[in-house]
C-alpha cells in the first residue's frame, strides 16, 4: 500500500500540530497502510483528535497503536473506543492505560471479550473518570485472574456495579484490594468483604481506604476468617497440648505475622518461639508443621554450639551477642544462595525428621503419607521435592532395620548437629545436579509439608551447659529441657511490671464508663469501714511465715480493706450483652440442679407430709420396744445454706496485659468471669462475696470488698465489677488470711474461698527470693483450712503446675490454659466444687 | 472372670462370702510394697485408706487381698444420702413384728470380713463418724438404736478408699477420721506392669497392642492440666483392649473406651485422638 496524497496531507497537517506527534506517527504509520486508506485516515483524524484534546491522550494512543494492531490486526474498533475518551474531561490518563492494555486485551480475551472489557470501563469512566483510569490501567492478566477470562472481569465489576449503586463506592478504591481478595479467596469472597470496607468507608474515609488497601486489622482479619484451610489460631489451645504431650516441654507458641499473599504458610522457629500462622492448608499438614517445628527447638538446631562450629567451617565470624542471622552461609554460594539453601533446610530438617520419630511414634510414616498426598507441585523445585521425599523414605526404611542410603547416614547419628547437616548438604551440592531455584514461589513449593525454610528469621542461640548430654536420648533429656524452658519464661512478671508502673496504678483505669457518684460511695464507705473494723489507717495486721527463721513474724502484713473506686456500668453493660448466651446456659443447668437443694427435708420434727421412711422406722422401733423420737415428718423448705463462698481475684498488674490470642486484655476475661459468677451465684442462692487483692510491700496490702456476704448484688456493686483493673503487686498470703478472717459470722457448713490468679505470689520487697511469699502462701492456705475454710485456687499461668501444687496442695487448684473459657468456667467449676 | 465374689451368676447370695476351695484368685499385679503393707496392717488389724485416682486398681487391689487373708469382702460403696443406719441397720416390720437387721458394717463387724467403704468422701461425715469406734484400740461398733455395743470379730478390718481429685475439695475426710488410717497411695502402674495387667485381664492382647496403648495412656495423662478430670485409667486401656479383642478397630476401641467418656472438649478429644492416632497410624 502506498502513501496517498490525502494520507500526506493529513500527516503534514499533525506535523503542524505538533512535531513530536509527527514523529511517533511516522513510527506507527507502516503498520496501519496496510488496512486501506479509508482506515489509514481515519486512524489519523483519531492521533490529531486526541493530541488536539489533550497532548499525553493523543501521545499514548499513537504509542499503543503500533501494538494494538499487531495483536488484533485491525485498527477501527480500538481507534473507535480510543475516541470515546473524549466524551469525559480529563481522560487521558484513562486512555493511557487502556492502551498500555488493549493489546493485551485482544490477545487473552479475543475480539468479544476485549470489545467487553472496554464497555466495562467506559462505564466508569461516565461515573468517576479516575475509577476509569484505575481500571484500564489495571492489567488485564490482573483483572482477569490466573484462569479467568472476561467472566472472572465481570465478576469483579459486578460487586463494584453493584456497591456503586448502593452506598457510592468508587471502582479506585476498590479494585486493587478486590482483585487481591478474588485471587486469595474466590469470587464470592468480593461481595462481603466490599460491603464491609464500604460501611467502614462511610464511617471514615482513611480507615476505609486503609481496609480496602487491606492494610487494616479488620480487613486482614475478615480475610483470614474466610481463607480456606486449617485455622490454627482457634486451635492453639491444641496445639499447646500436642507440644505437651509429645515433647513434654513449654514452648512459647505465637502466631506470625503472616498474611495470605506471603505465599504458603510455614510455621517456623527462631529457637526461642514457635510462630505460627493464622491458616494453613489441612489439618494434617498443620500437625506436621507444629512436631517438626518442635523438633527443631528440641534437638536443637540452634544450639550455640553446633552453630559456631558451622560457621567454623564455612569460616565465617560467629557474632558473640545476640541473634544469628544464617544469611552469611548462604551469600557465599552467590547466585545459587536458594539452590544451596534447599539442600541445607532439606538435610537438617532429615535429621529432625529422623529424631521426632523417637518423641512421635510413626511421624515419619505421617510425613511420608502427607508428602506423598500433596499433588500440586512446582516444576522448577520438583526436583527438590522429590529428593526430600526420597530422603524421608530412606530414613523410614533405616528405622526399620534397612542400611542407611550412604548420602544421608551421618544425619542418622546420634550425635549428629546442624553442624553435621551443613556438611552433608555441602557435599550433596557438589554432587546433585538439580536446578537452581529462582522463583519465591518454587523454593516454597520445595519443602514438604510440614518443613518450612529454616533461616527465614534471626536464630537465637539455644544455650546448654553441656552439649553432651542433649544429644543423648533419654529421659533426663525430657526433664532438663523442661527446666530449661521454665527458666526462660518464669520471669517474675507482677512485681516487675508493676515496678514500671509504680505509683501511677491509677492511670491505667480506663474509664468510657459512667463513673459519676464514685467519691460520694468512696467517702461513705470510708465511714463504714472504720465502723465495721475499728481498724486504724494502716489497716488490719496479719503475721507473716519467714521460712528461713521457720517462724512467724507478728503484725506483719498490714491489709486496708476498701471499696473499689473506678466502676464503669458500660462495661458491665457490654459484657452482659457479650455474656447473654453464656449466662442464660449458665441459669438454665443451676435451675435444673436446683432440686437437689430444694429437696425435701426428711426426718422433721414437724412438717406437711409424712416421711414414710421415717414413720416406719418409728414404728418398728415402736413395737421393738423403744421410744424413738418422734421425726416422722417431711417439710418443703430452702435448706439451711450450706456453702458459703469468697472470690478473690488477683487484681495485680499483670491481669492488663494483652492475651497471646488477641481479643483483649486478661482484664477483661476476668470482669467477664466475676460478673457472670455473681450473676449464678444469684441464681443458686448460696452466701457469697467478692474481693479484689493487690499489694506493694507488706504494709500496703489493699484488699477491695466488691461485694459483702450480706449484701445484694446492685448494679452499683455490678459497675464496680466492670470497673475493676490491674495494679501492683500480689502478696497472696495477707490476702488469703484476711479472706479467711472475713468468713467470721458466716453461717455455713462449708466455707470455700476460690482464689482466682494469674501467677505466682509476689511482691515488691520480697527482694527476688520466691519461695518467700510461697511458703507464706502455702501457710496462709494451712491456716485458712483449720479454720474451716477451703481454699481453692483457679489460675491462667501455664507454669502454674510448678508451684500451685505446693502451695495449695494437689487436687486444690486448676490451671486454665485457654483464658477465653475463663468467663465461662468460673462458675461452673464453682458448681462442680460444691456438688 | 471368675472371683470370690461372683461365683453364681444371676443368683443372689450373702454380702458376706468366705472365700471357697477351688476359687480362682482375683487377678492383681503389684505395683510396688502395697501388698506388704497391707498384710502388715491385716497382721495388726490397722484400718487402711486406699489412695488413688480412679481405675487405677484399688478395688481389684483388695478383692485380691481378701482373697489371698482369706476373708469375706464387703463393700459399701458410698453416696451422699448414706445414713449411720445403712450401715448400722435398722428395725423393719415383718408381719406383726419388728425385727433388727443388720447393716452391711455390723454384719463384717461380726463376721470377721473386710469391710470397704468404697468413696468415703462422698457419705455426709456425720454419718461416717460411726466408724470411728472401730478404728482405733476399741474396735467396737456400737448400735444406738439397739443400746448395743459389738466387739469386733478379731479377724475384722476396716478399708476405706479416697481419690484426692479436686472436685472432693468440699467434701474432704475430717482430719480425725484421717489420721485413724494406714494410707497407702496408688496412682496407675509403671508402663511395664500395665502392659501386664492387659496382658492378663484381656487374654488374646497381642504384645504390640498392649504396648501401644499403655503408651497412648502414658501421653494421654499428661494432658491432666489442661482440664481433664480424670485422666485415662488402666481400666480405660483395659476396656479399650478388650473391644479390640471383640473386633472392634483399634482407633475407634480407643475412641470409644479412652477418648469419648472423659471428655467433651473438642480440643482435648482432637488431642487425646492425635495421641491414638500416632501410635495406631
Amino acid at each position: 500500500m502506498k502513501i496517498t496524497p490525502a494520507i500526506t496531507e493529513a500527516v503534514a497537517r499533525l506535523k503542524d500540530l505538533s512535531v513530536v506527534a509527527h514523529r511517533e506517527v511516522e513510527q506507527v504509520l507502516p503498520a496501519i497502510l496496510p488496512h486501506g486508506e479509508a482506515v489509514t485516515l481515519q486512524w489519523l483524524a483519531a492521533c490529531t483528535a486526541l493530541f488536539s484534546f489533550e497532548r499525553d491522550a493523543g501521545k499514548a494512543f499513537i504509542r499503543g497503536s503500533l501494538e494494538a494492531e499487531k495483536v488484533s490486526e485491525t485498527v477501527l474498533p480500538w481507534t473507535e473506543q480510543a475516541l470515546a475518551f473524549m466524551q469525559w474531561r480529563a481522560s487521558w490518563r484513562a486512555l493511557e492505560g487502556f492502551m498500555a492494555n488493549v493489546a493485551r486485551a485482544y490477545g487473552s480475551l479475543g475480539h468479544a471479550g476485549e470489545a467487553r472489557w472496554a464497555k466495562l470501563g467506559f462505564v466508569w469512566c461516565a461515573r468517576q473518570i479516575e475509577s476509569g483510569a484505575a481500571y484500564f490501567s489495571t492489567p488485564v492478566l490482573d483483572l482477569a485472574g490466573r484462569h479467568g477470562g472476561i467472566t472472572a472481569i465481570e465478576q469483579l465489576a459486578t460487586p463494584a456495579d453493584e456497591l456503586y449503586e448502593s452506598r457510592k463506592l468508587m471502582l479506585a478504591t476498590y479494585l486493587p484490594g478486590a482483585i487481591r481478595v478474588r485471587n486469595l479467596l474466590g469470587a464470592q469472597a468480593i461481595l462481603p468483604w466490599a460491603s464491609r470496607g464500604a460501611d467502614i468507608m462511610q464511617s471514615g474515609r482513611a480507615r476505609g481506604e486503609a481496609y480496602f488497601r487491606l492494610e487494616s486489622e479488620e480487613s486482614l482479619s475478615l480475610l483470614l476468617e474466610h481463607l480456606p484451610g486449617y485455622r490454627l489460631t482457634d486451635r492453639n489451645r491444641l496445639l499447646g497440648m500436642l507440644l505437651d504431650v509429645w515433647f513434654g516441654g513449654e514452648f512459647e507458641l505465637k502466631e506470625s505475622a503472616w498474611s495470605p499473599e506471603k505465599g504458603r504458610p510455614f510455621i517456623e522457629t527462631d529457637g526461642k518461639s514457635i510462630y505460627f500462622p493464622a491458616v494453613m492448608a489441612d489439618r494434617e499438614e498443620a500437625i506436621l508443621a507444629l512436631l517438626h517445628t518442635a523438633g527443631h527447638m528440641y534437638y536443637r538446631t540452634f544450639s550455640r554450639a553446633a552453630m559456631q562450629e558451622m560457621f567454623a567451617e564455612a569460616k565465617i565470624e560467629f557474632p558473640q551477642k545476640g541473634a544469628v542471622s544464617w544469611a552469611p552461609l548462604f551469600m557465599r554460594f552467590g547466585d545459587d544462595a536458594l539452590r544451596f539453601q534447599l539442600i541445607f533446610d532439606l538435610c537438617e530438617d532429615l535429621r529432625i525428621d529422623f529424631r521426632v520419630q523417637d518423641n512421635v511414634p510413626n511421624y515419619l510414616k505421617r510425613m511420608c503419607n502427607a508428602a506423598h498426598g500433596l499433588g500440586v507441585r512446582h516444576p522448577e523445585s520438583q526436583g527438590y521435592y522429590e529428593l526430600a521425599l526420597e530422603s524421608v523414605e530412606a530414613a523410614l526404611a533405616h528405622r526399620a532395620g534397612a542400611p542407611a542410603d550412604p548420602r544421608f547416614a551421618p544425619l542418622f547419628a546420634e550425635d549428629a548437629t546442624v553442624a553435621t547437616a551443613y556438611r552433608v548438604a555441602g557435599t550433596l551440592y557438589e554432587k546433585s545436579k538439580l536446578t537452581p531455584v529462582t522463583d519465591l514461589e518454587a523454593f516454597y513449593a520445595a519443602y514438604l509439608p510440614g518443613r518450612s525454610p529454616n533461616a527465614t528469621r534471626m536464630a537465637h542461640p539455644q544455650e546448654s551447659d553441656d552439649e553432651q548430654d542433649q544429644s543423648q536420648p533419654g529421659a533426663e533429656q525430657n526433664s532438663q529441657q523442661q527446666d530449661e524452658g521454665g527458666e526462660e519464661t518464669e520471669a517474675p512478671q507482677n512485681a516487675e511490671s508493676g515496678e514500671e508502673q509504680g505509683d501511677g496504678d491509677q492511670k491505667e483505669m480506663p474509664s468510657y464508663g459512667d463513673s459519676s457518684g464514685q467519691s460520694a460511695r468512696a467517702s461513705s464507705q470510708g465511714d463504714k469501714e472504720g465502723a465495721n473494723h475499728g481498724s486504724s489507717d494502716k489497716g488490719i495486721p496479719y503475721p507473716e511465715w519467714d521460712y528461713r527463721e521457720s517462724r512467724y513474724k507478728r503484725n506483719w502484713s498490714w491489709v486496708q480493706e476498701k471499696r473499689l473506686a473506678e466502676s464503669n456500668m458500660g462495661e458491665t453493660v457490654r459484657l452482659m450483652k457479650q455474656y447473654a448466651v453464656a449466662l442464660k446456659r449458665l441459669k438454665k443447668a443451676i435451675q435444673s440442679q436446683k432440686p437437689t437443694r430444694t429437696a425435701p427435708l426428711t426426718q422433721q420434727l414437724d412438717g406437711d407430709d409424712m416421711d414414710l421412711n421415717a414413720v416406719v422406722s418409728y414404728v418398728a422401733e415402736k413395737r421393738a420396744g423403744q421410744s424413738p423420737r418422734p421425726n416422722i415428718y417431711k417439710r418443703r423448705e430452702i435448706r439451711q445454706r450450706e456453702v458459703a463462698v469468697t472470690l478473690l481475684a488477683d487484681m495485680s498488674t499483670s491481669i492488663m496485659q494483652h492475651l497471646p490470642e488477641g481479643g483483649g486484655r486478661l482484664v477483661d476475661r476476668v470482669r467477664a468471669g466475676v460478673l457472670l459468677f455473681a450473676e449464678s451465684m444469684e441464681e443458686v442462692g448460696d452466701a457469697y462475696s467478692i474481693a479484689g487483692f493487690c499489694s506493694k510491700y507488706r504494709d500496703n496490702v489493699s484488699y477491695y470488698m466488691l461485694k459483702d456476704f450480706d449484701e445484694t448484688l446492685s448494679e452499683d456493686i455490678r459497675a464496680q465489677i466492670g470497673g475493676m483493673s490491674g495494679r501492683l503487686a500480689t502478696r497472696m498470703g495477707a490476702a488469703i488470711r484476711h479472706a479467711t478472717a472475713s468468713f467470721e459470722g458466716v453461717e455455713s457448713r462449708r466455707r470455700l474461698l476460690l482464689l482466682l490468679s494469674d501467677g505466682r505470689p509476689e511482691d515488691y520487697d520480697d527482694g527476688g527470693d520466691r519461695r518467700y511469699l510461697h511458703e507464706d502462701t502455702r501457710m496462709a492456705v494451712k491456716e485458712a483450712v483449720a479454720k474451716g475454710v477451703h481454699p481453692f485456687c483457679i489460675t491462667v499461668d501455664t507454669m502454674a503446675n510448678q508451684y500451685l501444687p505446693q502451695i495449695f496442695g494437689p487436687g486444690h487448684y486448676l490451671v486454665l490454659d485457654h483464658i477465653n473459657s475463663l468467663p465461662n468456667k468460673l462458675p461452673e467449676i464453682y458448681l462442680r466444687l460444691r456438688r | 472372670m471368675k472371683t470370690a465374689t461372683s461365683r453364681v451368676r444371676g443368683v443372689e447370695h450373702d454380702i458376706v462370702q468366705m472365700p471357697q476351695a477351688g476359687d480362682k484368685a482375683p487377678y492383681y499385679e503389684p505395683q510396688g510394697n502395697e501388698v506388704a503393707i497391707f498384710e502388715a496392717a491385716y497382721k495388726r488389724r490397722l484400718p487402711v485408706m486406699l489412695k488413688g485416682p480412679t481405675g487405677c486398681g484399688k478395688t481389684r487391689f483388695l478383692e485380691y487381698m481378701a482373697f489371698q487373708l482369706k476373708r469375706p469382702l464387703v463393700t459399701v460403696s458410698c453416696h451422699e444420702d448414706l445414713t449411720s443406719s445403712d450401715l448400722v441397720g435398722r428395725f423393719l416390720l415383718e408381719g406383726s413384728e419388728t425385727v433388727w437387721h443388720d447393716g452391711p458394717l455390723t454384719r463384717a463387724v461380726k463376721a470377721g470380713a473386710v469391710c470397704y467403704l468404697d468413696e468415703i468422701v462422698e457419705a455426709r461425715t456425720d454419718s461416717t463418724v460411726v466408724i470411728h469406734s472401730l478404728t482405733d484400740h476399741r474396735r467396737k461398733l456400737t448400735i444406738e438404736k439397739k443400746g448395743q455395743e459389738i466387739d469386733a470379730h478379731e479377724d475384722f478390718m476396716l478399708v476405706i478408699s479416697y481419690n484426692p481429685g479436686y472436685q472432693t475439695v468440699l467434701k474432704d475426710l475430717k482430719p480425725s477420721t484421717k489420721q485413724r488410717f494406714v494410707a497407702i497411695n496408688f496412682d496407675f502402674p509403671p508402663e511395664d506392669v500395665e502392659r501386664k495387667i492387659l496382658l492378663q485381664e484381656v487374654p488374646g492382647t497381642k504384645a504390640d497392642i498392649a504396648e501401644k496403648l499403655v503408651a497412648i495412656g502414658r501421653k494421654a495423662r499428661l494432658l491432666k492440666d489442661h482440664g481433664l478430670e480424670e485422666s485415662t485409667s488402666t481400666r480405660a486401656l483395659v476396656y479399650a483392649a478388650s473391644m479390640m479383642g471383640a473386633g472392634l478397630d483399634p482407633v475407634a476401641a480407643c475412641q470409644v473406651a479412652m477418648v469419648n467418656p472423659i471428655t467433651d472438649d473438642i480440643e482435648l478429644h482432637d488431642a487425646l485422638m492425635e495421641i491414638v492416632q500416632a501410635h495406631f497410624a
